[in-house]
């Protein structure tokens, strides 16, 4: 793999601003939450690169205007090898939000705002939200998901093969093997991350996952899916440490139509970086057994 | 059983069962391979090291072998594909209480290898290729075969047989915990495994509890020492066609071996299974994948942990057989298909709206 030697710029600026606002006991004190304030303060401090919120602009997803100039896998795919994280907001809700304690504020990363929800589903998506604290899957360490687990904040790596992409992701060791070898879905059976295949479409990987079940949610606000739920993701390297990462969501039980969620991936640039494994179940049990 | 997605499924099945049971006597003696006569092992081009001089270098249960795979674009030795997993022995008996016999059951229903009738299947098909079930125990060094326990590791198994059905004595395992290593690479028949490589890393995927290494092949030093991790901190480099990797980094939570539980009443001194035998976050493994021939990985992990255990052992087996070219391995919610383990284990029901 090519390591690039580019100063990782965001991430150290907010983990040294993070610090230094706080005393050093203080600074003791949530030195193990250190990395998701680090992540929370990267959503106050990220300028949006893109503006959701103009829905007119952005009716059609369109792919970036530039070709992919970054380094590629030995058969002519983007190498998209290596370590990635969503900044941003998307974790906590999908849509424009105000900020509340522990919730940094956000603008909605779904294409013109607002999720289409049939009304019935309007309403449970309202309970969802007052019983988040208990009702949210994670709280409860379930896997998190497609595409909710692309933007928790925490890392993910790529490990990509002519036949195969696999993402492992830190939270809950998560893990997608994507089929980019024409193979078909299998059938009628129900996945927490749902069964993937993935194709190039020029330099654009686009996967499409189905089999999910009815258990996890979009984000901590309560935005869900009914098994009947259809993700198709469209990574599209911008270069060679962003993606465009553009995902349609289809659930003809929940919205009345289907519709994009839009947000950036960012290559983690820190050397000798590695994902350390955020093995919630474990945490889980400690609680249980004291 | 033609089609692999109904294979998966009757080992998902399996592995369902196997979670609930895992501490039964019956099951695990039942888990031993029905392969027998009918598994065939392609011809491993190994054999013993010529002199004592060679021995440390080259100790006994080494394979030497003349085998060489084909190479990544990176010039790594490529071991990709898909594995089934091969095949162990349970740790020697212990000299104390002699060889312990499970009991029969207590009614229910027979186990057997009709109920296992998807490890037969993968026993006898003939398109894949088999590894063949020997009689020696797993730990190589001691020669005993005996795990060289610390004292107070056999008085933490003894407690963990006796209070069972207390949560913090359950098998790490049956609550969903990732297993560690050297135990995520015991042959259990609810698992399989993908490797895949990409320049400067080996990737290593198990279907059990979707546990993923990924080691690095470059050099780096392991983590800082405060953070400890279940699955250990992983530094791998090739030593010709053998792929050595030095863990580091554990917590405490796993156990070291595996798998295989215990019966009832049974005495912890006559335990012939890893069950029960923890290691303090001291441990480090050294681990040796070794491609023998195109289709099987024997593994060997030199265990060190002097808080639990009065000197380094070693294991070896063929941990990993080629599966079929169109073999996935298959999303193992364990913990999200735990709820009834943990209501029954804790009182705590974590999902009442699951009726």
């Amino acid at each position: 793999m090519v390591r690039t030697r580019v100063r990782p710029v965001r991430p150290v600026r907010i983990t040294v601003r993070m610090t230094l606002t706080m005393t050093k006991a203080q600074a003791t004190v949530v030195r193990g939450g250190l990395a998701a304030m680090a992540i929370a303060g990267a959503a106050w401090w990220t300028t949006a690169t893109m503006d959701a919120q103009a829905p007119a602009r952005r009716a059609q997803p369109q792919a970036p205007r530039r070709a992919y100039a970054g380094p590629r896998t030995p058969d002519g795919k983007p190498d998209l090898n290596g370590i990635w994280q969503v900044m941003g907001t998307a974790h906590w809700d999908l849509e424009a939000h105000s900020p509340e304690d522990g919730v940094p504020g956000g603008r909605s990363v779904v294409e013109g705002g607002e999720i289409p929800y049939k009304p019935e589903a309007l309403a449970k998506r309202k309970e969802n939200y007052v019983n988040r604290a208990t009702a949210d899957p994670l709280s409860k360490c379930y896997l998190p998901g497609v595409p909710r687990v692309t933007y928790v904040p925490l890392p993910f790596e790529i490990t990509q093969t002519p036949k195969y992409v696999s993402i492992a992701y830190e939270i809950a060791h998560a893990r997608r093997i994507i089929y980019t070898d024409g193979s078909p879905h299998v059938e009628a059976l129900e996945f927490w991350m749902g069964d993937s295949r993935g194709r190039w479409e020029g330099d654009t990987l686009v996967v499409d996952t189905n089999n999910f079940n009815d258990k996890t949610w979009f984000d901590k606000s309560g935005n869900y899916h009914s098994e009947e739920l259809h993700v198709v993701e469209r990574y599209t390297p911008m270069g060679r440490n962003h993606i465009d990462y553009q995902v349609r969501i289809e659930d003809p039980k929940v919205f009345t139509r289907p519709w994009n969620m839009r947000m950036i991936i960012y290559r983690r640039l820190e050397p000798g970086l590695q994902l350390l494994d955020y093995d919630c179940v474990s945490f889980f049990w400690k609680k249980m057994i004291k | 059983m033609n089609s692999p997605i109904a294979r998966r499924i009757v080992k998902l099945a399996i592995a369902a069962s196997m979670a609930a049971f895992a501490s039964h006597p019956v099951l695990a003696q039942a888990q031993a391979p029905a392969g027998g006569a009918a598994a065939k092992r392609p011809a491993a081009a190994t054999a013993k090291p010529r002199s004592a001089a060679d021995a440390r270098a080259n100790p006994p249960w080494r394979p030497v072998t003349t085998y060489v795979p084909p190479r990544t674009p990176d010039g790594q030795p490529d071991i990709q594909g898909m594995y089934e997993p091969g095949y162990f022995n349970q740790p020697a008996e212990t000299a104390v209480g002699g060889p312990w016999k499970p009991a029969a059951p207590k009614g229910g229903a027979q186990i057997g290898p009709t109920d296992f009738g998807a490890r037969q299947a993968i026993d006898t098909d003939p398109t894949t290729p088999h590894v063949t079930p020997t009689n020696k125990p797993m730990v190589v060094d001691p020669p005993d075969g005996i795990v060289p326990m610390q004292p107070w590791v056999a008085a933490k198994r003894k407690e963990i047989y006796a209070k069972q059905e207390k949560p913090e004595f359950l098998d790490p395992r049956v609550r969903c915990l990732q297993s560690g290593v050297p135990r995520a690479n015991t042959p259990v028949y609810y698992n399989s495994y993908q490797i895949m490589q990409k320049p400067g890393y080996v990737v290593i995927m198990y279907e059990w509890n979707h546990m993923t290494r990924i080691i690095p092949l470059d050099g780096r030093p392991h983590l800082d020492p405060k953070v400890r991790l279940p699955m250990g901190d992983s530094r791998g480099r090739w030593e010709g066609n053998t792929l050595v990797v030095d863990v580091t980094n554990f917590n405490d939570d796993s156990w070291v071996l595996g798998h295989g539980g215990i019966g009832e009443g049974q005495p912890a001194e006559t335990a012939t299974s890893g069950h029960g035998i923890v290691h303090s976050p001291e441990l480090h493994v050294v681990e040796r994948f070794t491609p023998i021939d195109k289709n099987i990985i024997r593994y060997e992990a030199t265990i060190e942990d002097p808080k639990a255990f009065t000197r380094p052992f070693t294991i070896a087996f063929d941990a990993m057989v080629r599966g079929r070219e169109d073999h996935q391995l298959f999303e193992y919610a364990c913990h999200e298909g735990n709820r009834d383990g943990i209501l029954m284990a804790t009182g705590v029901d974590i999902d009442p709206s699951q009726k």
